[in-house]
């Protein structure tokens, strides 16, 4: 216990800290510039200064520790004298245009400079001017208000890890600079606008749109992007949102954001947003009532039913709609229509990879704290750039390298070169090669553990020896023994893994690999989430094979239970996935599909075959924000609110369930309520006054969200397995066959996931745009010059789908046998030329064996 | 787009082995590339950042920091001559007003023609020699009018 005196106040310390962090947890308030608590301590602006006994001159008290005894005082005439001395300083060259300035009513300078003082300047000279600088999309530096504090340039490299910005020069001159915006610098976080104590940098979004103090709420809710839930504050004023801003000490981000969790919500308020329900008639949408629609939706879904039978109809659930709209969904679905036609792009790999690791390891093995990644002492990367598909857990990654842990790459991980990492580059087709030799490897220097005899049975036949591999795959042997080491050496592992595993030829057998890596080493894995509510999809049982609760359909005691609850009758038989459905509709057996919140013409591969297989369908009903490549086929669509004006919950990739909340009323329905009133229309009621009463269903009927309230998930207590019972015994034989064979040579197409982007919603935020403008072809130099095509040239890239002309940008991060396209923007996206394979194992699809040409068709504009 | 030369590359590289870290060799990396091409452009923090794998914004910041990077163009030939106490003393100044009328040459400046640029010391080291000064990475003291016309002649 060490206690210390401030102010005359006796303070006493469980553990050591600086005099600054004991003052402010007695509630003492010391004037801070410099200081941030997200950030390493810097004592540059000294207007921390304290007096403290027995020292001889004042102190910077935050970076000072306490010691036992210490006697402090914090405002005595002294001080103040010299924080008067220190803020004249630095008004020096500030422009004092505080009426005029954004940040005014939040400014840490202007509210120390009214504190303190000084009132008038003894400086006469010349004030430096610099011009405001709005060369960057989305945010505005003006270098007159900088106080030099560095806290941008210690957020940008010492927590975000981008090092885009630096002091630029020195002394007077010194400023913050560049936002360079290339793939890798710049980030576009906006972590530094929140560390700006002063006007100088600041977000574009809101520019001279409201005063700080004209926020009427501040409202906390989750980020709708990705799969990390990161909470986000939405400040709103006159129903709009003005700003979004992070909230230190928030479980999952902790202060931080990314470009999208920040910048990208302006598709709330979007002008394309759909406002009314629209019929088609003779081709051509026209505008109906609300009564029109769900009455015609209604009559249309049952007439489907009783003509064809239930299984003639299927549902699209969404991973972008909270577990509420989710939920009610696939009871419609399984309850009104009887069917267990249900499923989501969780299809595209999530799913498959989920239960196929919960199926080794028992379920809720991927449902590990992301901010643990910092404090595992190695993080092994298999299978993309965690730093762009889910930035947030990215960063713990690089915090886990600053704090002194090995990052192992399989593959090239660009968002990760300054974090030194152990890289193992083989050729494309020779990781699963790679990785059965480290599996083999593992065993003979660690053995097995001897705790599960399904996997060890499996890991006993795989056998590939250092020195044939390191041939094969052209690495050095020493290199390849470096690297197993490490991971042989690991006390607490991490293991993440991304898309292009999942999504990759073999994917099935690559994913038992990279689960026995983990098996062998003790390690948590993490399964990269692209969506807010992948997981909540799948916990709702939005799934051909899953009742909530992550239930398996095939038990019949678990569909005793829902029918039960339901009071209904479930279809034994597990009904089609997504890409059955559209296999279904494209024959002719399926009739009518209601697709919710989901644009599966353009995110499922090859669109030429989905939009065939919806024109087939005689009904096709599409609830959604915006009017999508999917919509545009609907014979009805139905107008929902958006992430931004609705309650609800999203289930993270951690499992960890938060809520949503209402920032902007908006005239409209959930898509749960749609739902419901659908339902009422058939005859079929469900009672819900709210999405709180949706959500109490929920608890009641699924044994994993048994007895959770919204209260206690406001309190942040919904760690997985809740209060609930997960599921256990439930096992099938561990599956090690290979599937396909992988093609060979040539040059194949690949997606681009781009940090700034996700698509749907993405696309409709204009300050993404112009971050992001427009799809590229990412190719490798080396192969560029091969096929003639330079930086900015115009290219047609094909498959046995069909083309695209796009803009070609040289990236040495790009492999050579690859070319990248995001799928992102309308018409420009690269899963429609996919023409794909599923995987046996995942039954996810193969997208990296996609043949693929690339001609120069254009000259770069210069 | 400006390239180094693989001399250059192998020099830089060679540099890299003798540090822990990529950040510790910016600086000897960066005094290469200013011999390299003359001046610290843009293109050439994104060449050394590009070799050492250390982020540009960082390279940018150690090398604007610096007195002794030259983050504009100047003359083929660089006069750093000292103004301070004893060269001062000794006529330093008589020599900077020299250097303007004979060879239009501008403290901060570069001649017409490009072959000097002047730039102004705060004293090197020379102060029982003074005055004096650097001609590019040679040294020259106990200057006068008529000497600095002959060390002139030397450099083209």
């Amino acid at each position: 216990m060490i206690t210390i005196t401030i102010n005359g106040k006796e303070i006493k310390l469980e553990k050591a800290m600086t005099v600054l962090e004991a003052a402010r947890s007695a509630g003492i308030k010391i004037p801070t510039l410099c200081y941030h608590e997200q950030l390493e301590k810097y004592g540059g602006c000294r207007l921390c200064l304290v007096e403290v006994e027995k020292m001889p001159r004042l102190q910077t008290s935050c970076t000072l520790m306490v010691t036992d005894g210490m006697v402090v005082r914090t405002e005595t005439e002294a001080i103040a004298d010299v924080r008067r001395g220190i803020l004249e300083f630095l008004l020096i060259n500030h422009p004092l245009d505080c009426p005029y300035c954004d940040k005014a009513g939040e400014c840490e300078l202007q509210d120390l400079v009214e504190k303190y003082g000084p009132t008038t300047s003894r400086f006469r000279e010349k004030k430096r001017k610099v011009t405001e600088n709005l060369q960057d999309p989305v945010i505005v530096r003006n270098m007159e208000r900088c106080v030099m504090c560095t806290r941008c340039t210690r957020m940008c490299e010492g927590v975000q890890g981008a090092s885009a910005i630096a002091v630029i020069s020195r002394g007077g001159h010194s400023h913050i600079e560049p936002f360079s915006g290339n793939r890798y610098d710049c980030e576009y976080c906006g972590n530094c606008v929140s560390v700006c104590p002063v006007g100088a940098i600041m977000s574009r979004l809101h520019r001279h749109s409201y005063r700080p103090w004209q926020v009427k709420e501040n409202i906390e809710t989750t980020c709708p992007y990705c799969g990390v839930g990161c909470t986000l504050v939405a400040q709103v004023r006159d129903d709009v949102i003005k700003r979004v801003v992070p909230k230190i000490g928030s479980p999952v981000n902790n202060g931080m954001l990314c470009s999208r969790g920040r910048f990208g919500y302006e598709f709330v308020g979007h002008k394309e947003r759909l406002t009314v329900p629209l019929i088609k008639k003779a081709g051509v949408f026209e505008e109906a009532t609300w009564e029109e629609a769900i009455g015609l939706v209604a009559k249309r879904l049952g007439e489907a039913r009783d003509k064809h039978g239930s299984g003639a109809i299927a549902g699209i659930a969404s991973p972008r709609c909270t577990n509420e709209d989710n939920y009610v969904f696939q009871k419609f679905m399984r309850v009104t229509l009887g069917t267990n036609n249900i499923d989501s792009t969780a299809r595209m790999g999530y799913a498959g990879a989920q239960a196929f690791i919960e199926n080794i390891f028992g379920q809720g093995a991927t449902g590990n704290i992301i901010s643990g990644l910092s404090n595992s002492d190695t993080v092994l990367v298999i299978g993309g750039d965690p730093t762009t598909v889910n930035p947030i857990l990215g960063l713990q990654i690089r915090a886990c390298s600053r704090r002194g842990g090995t990052i192992l790459t399989v593959g090239h991980v660009p968002g990760l070169q300054h974090f030194t990492p152990m890289e193992l580059k083989p050729g494309r087709r020779q990781e699963t090669l790679l990785l059965e030799c480290v599996v083999t490897a593992l065993v003979s220097r660690k053995g097995l553990p001897g705790s599960n005899q399904r996997l060890e049975e499996k890991i006993k036949v795989v056998n590939a020896d250092i020195a044939t591999v390191a041939g094969q795959c052209g690495l050095h042997e020493k290199e390849m023994t470096d690297f197993i080491d490490s991971l042989a050496g690991a006390g607490t592992p991490a293991v993440v893994i991304g898309k292009e595993l999942v999504q990759a030829c073999n994917s099935g057998y690559r994913l038992f690999l990279a689960c026995a890596i983990s098996y062998l080493i003790n390690g948590r894995i993490y399964l990269l989430c692209d969506h807010a509510n992948e997981q909540g999809v799948l916990d709702m049982g939005c799934a051909p094979d899953l009742l909530p609760g992550y239930r398996p359909l095939s038990y019949a005691e678990f569909r005793k239970r829902y029918e039960t609850a339901w009071k209904t009758t479930l279809p034994e038989k597990n009904g089609l996935n997504i890409f059955d459905m559209i296999a279904a509709a494209g024959s002719g057996a399926l009739k009518a599909m209601y697709v919710m919140g989901e644009n599966p013409v353009f995110n499922l591969p090859d669109s030429k075959t989905t939009v065939a297989a919806l024109q087939k369908l005689e009904f096709l009903v599409v609830q959604d924000i915006f009017m999508t490549e999917t919509a545009r086929l609907a014979d009805v669509v139905l107008p929902a609110l958006s992430w931004g004006e609705k309650y609800g919950t999203f289930t993270n990739m951690e499992r960890r369930i938060q809520r949503v909340r209402k920032t902007v009323g908006r005239e409209g329905m959930e898509d749960w309520r749609i739902v419901a009133e659908i339902s009422k229309h058939m005859s079929v009621r469900m009672h819900y006054a709210d999405s709180g009463s949706v959500f109490e269903e929920i608890t009641k009927v699924s044994p994993l969200h048994r007895d959770l309230t919204y209260d206690e998930i406001a309190e942040g207590a919904t760690i997985y397995p809740y209060k609930g019972e997960p599921l256990r015994g439930a096992t099938e034989e561990i599956r090690t066959d290979r599937g396909m064979t992988c093609p060979e040579g040539g040059l194949f197409l690949g997606i681009d996931r781009p940090l700034f982007h996700s698509g749907t919603l993405s696309r409709m935020s204009p300050a993404l745009g112009k971050i992001c403008p427009d799809a590229v072809l990412r190719i490798n130099p080396e192969t560029a010059a091969t096929l003639l095509v330079a930086d900015g040239d115009i290219v047609r890239v094909s498959t046995a789908t069909g083309s695209l002309e796009l803009p070609a940008v040289l990236d040495k991060h790009a492999d050579r046998s690859v070319v990248l396209v995001s799928n992102i923007f309308e018409g420009r996206g690269v899963l429609g030329l996919m023409a794909a394979a599923l995987d046996p194992v995942l039954g996810s699809p193969v997208l990296d064996t996609i043949p693929a040409t690339v001609e120069r068709v254009g000259k770069a504009k210069v | 787009m400006i390239t180094f030369s693989q001399t250059t590359i192998k020099e830089i590289e060679e540099i890299r082995r003798k540090y822990p870290t990529s950040r510790a060799a910016l600086l000897p990396a960066l005094y290469v590339a200013q011999r390299e091409f003359g001046w610290l452009s843009p293109e050439a923090y994104t060449a050394v950042s590009d070799l050492l794998g250390v982020p540009e914004a960082i390279a940018r910041g150690v090398g604007t920091f610096y007195a002794m990077y030259r983050n504009k163009p100047l003359g083929r030939h660089v006069v750093q001559l000292c103004t301070n106490v004893s060269c001062m003393i000794l006529g330093a100044e008589r020599l900077v007003d020299f250097l303007k009328n004979k060879y239009g040459l501008e403290p901060g400046g570069t001649t017409a023609d490009g072959r000097f640029s002047l730039v102004i010391m705060e004293c090197i080291g020379a102060c029982g020699t003074a005055p004096a000064m650097l001609v590019n990475d040679d040294f020259y003291e106990n200057l006068t009018e008529k000497y600095i016309d002959e060390i002139l002649e030397k450099y083209r």
